[in-house]
Parts: C-alpha cells; structure tokens; sequence
C-alpha cells in the first residue's frame, strides 16, 4: 500500500469540491436551476426588442422583482442546503467523515463550491441580462451591472451559508430556506423596515451601493453596514456548521 | 484478545496480556431513557473478531462508538489508546465500512477508492486505489459508476476504500450482506489474510456461519449488555451451568453406555441409532473418565465428538437466557 503524507489541505479541499460539484450536478432541479436563471436573459432580450432600455426599468422590473426576489434565493438555498443534505439523508457523509480532515476544510468546501456554482448561474445570469438590456445606458449601464452583480454576490454567499449550516440542524433546510425567502425577505421586510438589519436582500443590495447607487427605493443600508452584516452573517454560519460537524452523530442502527 | 464471560452470566473470565488496539471501558450509550449499550468493557489486539447479537441488540452503536461518530454517555472507548470521538487524525488508522449500502453512485468503483486515498494523504493514490481493488477483486469493474453495481459489488467497494490507506483497526458492520457465497468465501478469507498480517478486525454479522469461518474469537452483545467475548469454544467450556453433549461411537455403545452412567460426572446417556450421547457437567473429568471407561468396559473408542461446541450453540445459549 501507498506511503501515507500529512493530508494536504488543498488537496482534501479540491477532492471534496470535485464530489461536491458531481453531487449537485448530477440533480434534476440543478437542471430547473439553469432554467430559470435563463428567465431575467430571456426578459432582456424582449425589453432590449422593444426599445425599453434604461438603467431603472431594467433594475426594478428585471433585476429586482425576478433575480433579487426569486432567482438569487432560490438558486442559492438549493445549492447550499443541498452541499450536504443529500450525503447526510443517505448516509454517504461518513465515507467523507471518516477521513483525518479538519472539519473546517470539509465546510470551507462544500460552501465555496455551492457558491460557486450559486454564484455562476445567477451571476451570468444577471451579467448576460444587464448586458443585453443596459449597454445603451453607457457607463451608467456598465456599473448598474457590476452593481448588480455584486448584489448577487453577496447575497448567495449569505444564503448559501446560511443554509448549509442549516442543513446541518435539519433534514427540512430547504423548506424553511423558501419559508424564510417568502414569508422574512418577501413579506415582512418590506412591511417592518426596521429588520433591515436582520435581511439578506437588504445586505445583498446595500453592498451593491459600494459600486452604484441602483434605482431602487428600499436601499437601507450603507455598502459598509451590509458589507459588515453580510460578512458577520457569512462567517458565523460556517463557523457554526464547523462546530456542527465536529460534533457529528450517526445513529445507532436498529441493531 | 481478551476472552471473558459477563459475571452476571457465568462469573468467569480468562485475560490476556496483549496490548488492546481497541478498548472500551465501561463504555455506555443511552438515548434519553433509552439505553442502547449498558457497560460494556472488553479489549481486542490483533486478529479478527465477530461482533454477534440478535437485532436491537447495540452492535450498530457500538460500532459507530468505536468510530468516533457516538459519543460513550459514559465510560471511555478507545483506540490505538486514543479516542476516537472529534479526532479527525484517528482515521489514519481506521478503516470503517458503514452498514448503510448507499455510496456514492455517480463515482466509478475506482474513483471512489482514489476519493479515499486522496483524503487520506497518500502519496500514490493511483496506485493504493488499483492494490485496493484488486484485493476485493474488483478490477473489472473498477471504472463503472458504482450506480450500476450490484449489493455484493457495493459491498466489496466499500471494503476496498476502507482498505486504501493501509489501516492498523478496521471496523466492519455486516460486510457480508448482499454478497453472493462465492463473494462471501473471498471476502471471509480477505478478513482472515487481513488479521494474519496484525491487523485488528471487528466485524458484525448476524450469520453464525460467517463468524465461524472467518475465526473463533466472538463479542456476543444481547440487549446492549456484553453477554461473552473470546473464543466461542472456551466460552463453552465455560458455561458450567449447561451440561456438555457428546456423541460417542463405540465398538458396543450399550455395555459403555452403562459402564458411564456409573459415573457422577456423567448426567445421562441416550443411546441412539448413531451411537450413545452423553451429557455431562465437567467436560475436562469426563475426557479423563471416557478411556478408562471404555478399557474397562472391554469397547474399543471409535469416535468422541462434542455435539454442541458449535457458534450456533454458544450463541442460542447466550441470546436465550
């Protein structure tokens, strides 16, 4: 048998990604995903087609009703709740456990890899559509994208965080992961300003000030605030799904 | 090994020297009024072990204690002299095959076994991925996605990534299952080569004629208590409380048969169409008393055999008391 080397970080990280990006590929509502992170280019095109291009149409009927609201989230919960439920409802995550790696790398993996793939659906989405769209704005068009993107940015890494350290806790991540998209960020922020604070979607967008003030009205938060939220947000849910993981239990069979 | 009979059934226990690579100590586990494993104590060193119980019994738990995936609520387990709950490190050392059949279905049988050579750290995992399938027997089909392989295949996979990095402790739970007798036969002899070469084995079955195969040494759990451990043969001997059975056949079974019941060491006699039966408390009188009984009765010995030193046995007496 082999010679065996302290196990490198960077190795562990890009095997466990490899499997991790195999896993979420390989489903069916990945496929949906693809789908519908087409819907905001598609709309483009036809807003483009019907000479409808300013910066604050395309952001508030495009950008903000469909990726901010619906594309972004849901993208972003399914891929972060779904970096490990699948392993841990059929139990292949004691194939991934039983392996001397520091529980850290394990979540530092997992996260990136669903961000990434969160991240290069709704990201290119948003590019492609602010693009199409907005490229007879000028500059103004140019950041509004950039801005955009940023928001994307920073929202799914929220949200993927959030969830995966969720799936920890629970089998049912992504129904509270759409319960919380719909009923905290789609109802009640929105009817309680005061849990800016306490919102993804205020996060995501207050960050995308740092590049362009967006047209949108219910911006209330500064780029620093959000950012300072967001990366609070972030690291506490994968410090979180560390601790979580380290603490790992199977249960004890039925014999 | 340490071979040992729960006091509270027999009293009896024989010790070893040999330094344990697995060790519990009064090991527990409940779940909340629930208790699944009762204080549990035993030791193994090298050489291959079968971990028995009917279901329900605690083996599952005791094996995912022993892995470091169930923390003991009370006592301590340990292995290679460390425990292995929240220390990653252990696992250079142990090989698991989990019960669960599920394993990664997109990967090729060889991917999966270089997935776990990789997160072990060696240095060729290429190479310890081939060895490792090869002693499995599964190169041909190495490079299809395990999605399409069969239970036994799943099973043999399994065994082969636990196997990759060259572990000291390998802890398998029902690793026979789904295999067909063929695959059952190279896999048992695989246990056996594995243990011969100083590895510590502990496998869980709940078929007595895999463990009787694979080797003698035997952890009986029965409602999450240590009923025995050791060889199965000395646990026999042990049981004091239940007379031994032993055919005999001789050149005239009835003239021995009545030369025996003379004796308080034999219980009673059961002449059958195949030769005599004997029962008896004290197995190691008894050797003592069958030649002199036999010479002095005039009857040549043809065959002394103990009729109930089986697993089988063993362990219907264990599960049922």
């Amino acid at each position: 048998m082999s010679e065996v080397a302290p196990v490198g970080l960077i190795a562990a990280f890009m095997e466990i990604s490899r499997v991790t990006l195999r896993q979420l590929l390989g489903r069916r509502r990945t496929l949906l995903l693809i789908l519908l992170s087409a819907l905001p280019v598609l709309l483009a095109v036809a807003f483009r087609a019907a000479g409808e291009t300013e910066v604050e149409r395309f952001t508030r009927r495009i950008f903000d009703t469909i990726t901010m609201t619906i594309l972004m989230p849901l993208v972003a919960i399914l891929f972060g709740s779904g970096a490990f439920g699948a392993e841990i409802d059929d139990g292949t995550v004691v194939y991934l456990l039983a392996k001397p790696v520091p529980r850290w790398i394990v979540i530092a993996a997992k996260a990136i890899t669903a961000l990434a793939m969160a991240i290069l659906l709704t990201g290119s989405s948003t590019v492609l559509a602010g693009i199409i769209d907005m490229a007879p704005a000028g500059s103004d068009g140019v950041s509004a994208t950039m801005a955009q993107l940023l928001a994307v940015v920073v929202g799914s890494a929220c949200y993927v965080s959030l969830f995966l350290a969720v799936s920890l806790f629970t089998r049912r991540a992504l129904v509270l992961g759409i319960g919380y998209m719909l009923v905290w960020e789609g109802a009640l922020s929105f009817m309680l300003p005061g849990i800016a604070n306490l919102s993804i979607r205020q996060y995501a967008l207050g960050a995308s000030t740092a590049v362009y003030k967006l047209p949108l009205q219910e911006v209330r938060l500064s780029a620093e605030t959000a950012l300072l939220l967001a990366g609070v947000l972030v690291v506490s849910a994968l410090v979180l799904a560390t601790w979580k993981l380290m603490r790992f239990e199977l249960p004890g069979g039925s014999d | 090994m340490t071979a040992q009979v729960d006091p509270e059934v027999n009293g009896l226990q024989v010790r070893s020297e040999v330094a344990p690579a697995i060790e519990l100590v009064h090991a527990a586990r409940w779940y909340g009024n629930v208790v699944a494993v009762n204080d549990v104590s035993f030791s193994l060193g090298a050489g291959v072990t079968g971990l028995l119980g009917p279901n329900g019994a605690g083996k599952t738990t005791l094996l995912h204690m022993l892995a470091g995936f169930l923390a003991p609520s009370a006592g301590s387990v340990h292995i290679l002299g460390r425990s292995p709950h929240r220390d990653p490190s252990v696992y250079r050392q142990i090989g698991l095959v989990p019960e669960r059949e599920a394993v990664y279905p997109f990967l090729t049988g060889r991917d999966y076994v270089k997935f776990n050579a990789r997160l072990q750290g060696l240095r060729d995992p290429d190479g310890a991925a081939r060895a490792a399938i090869a002693r499995v027997g599964l190169e041909d089909s190495m490079d299809r996605q395990i999605g399409t392989y069969s239970k036994g295949m799943r099973q043999r996979v399994k065994v082969a990534g636990s196997l990759v990095h060259d572990p000291q402790v390998l802890l398998l739970d029902e690793p026979f299952n789904g295999m067909d007798p063929r695959q059952r036969i190279a896999m048992m002899d695989l246990l056996g080569v594995l243990a011969d070469e100083g590895r510590t084995i502990l496998f869980s079955s709940h078929i007595l004629e895999e463990v009787e195969r694979v080797g003698t040494e035997i952890l009986v759990v029965v409602a999450g208590r240590l009923a025995a451990s050791g060889d199965f043969r000395a646990i026999r001997a042990l049981m004091t409380d239940r007379p031994h059975n032993i055919s005999i056949r001789s050149s005239d079974d009835r003239r021995l048969a009545t030369t025996l019941m003379a004796d308080p060491a034999v219980f009673a006699v059961e002449l059958t169409p195949a030769g005599l039966c004997v029962q008896t408390a004290q197995l190691g009188a008894f050797r003592r008393l069958i030649a002199g009984a036999s010479r002095a009765a005039g009857v040549r010995l043809l065959e002394v055999t103990p009729a109930d030193e089986s697993l089988e046995s063993v362990f219907d007496y264990l599960v049922r008391r």
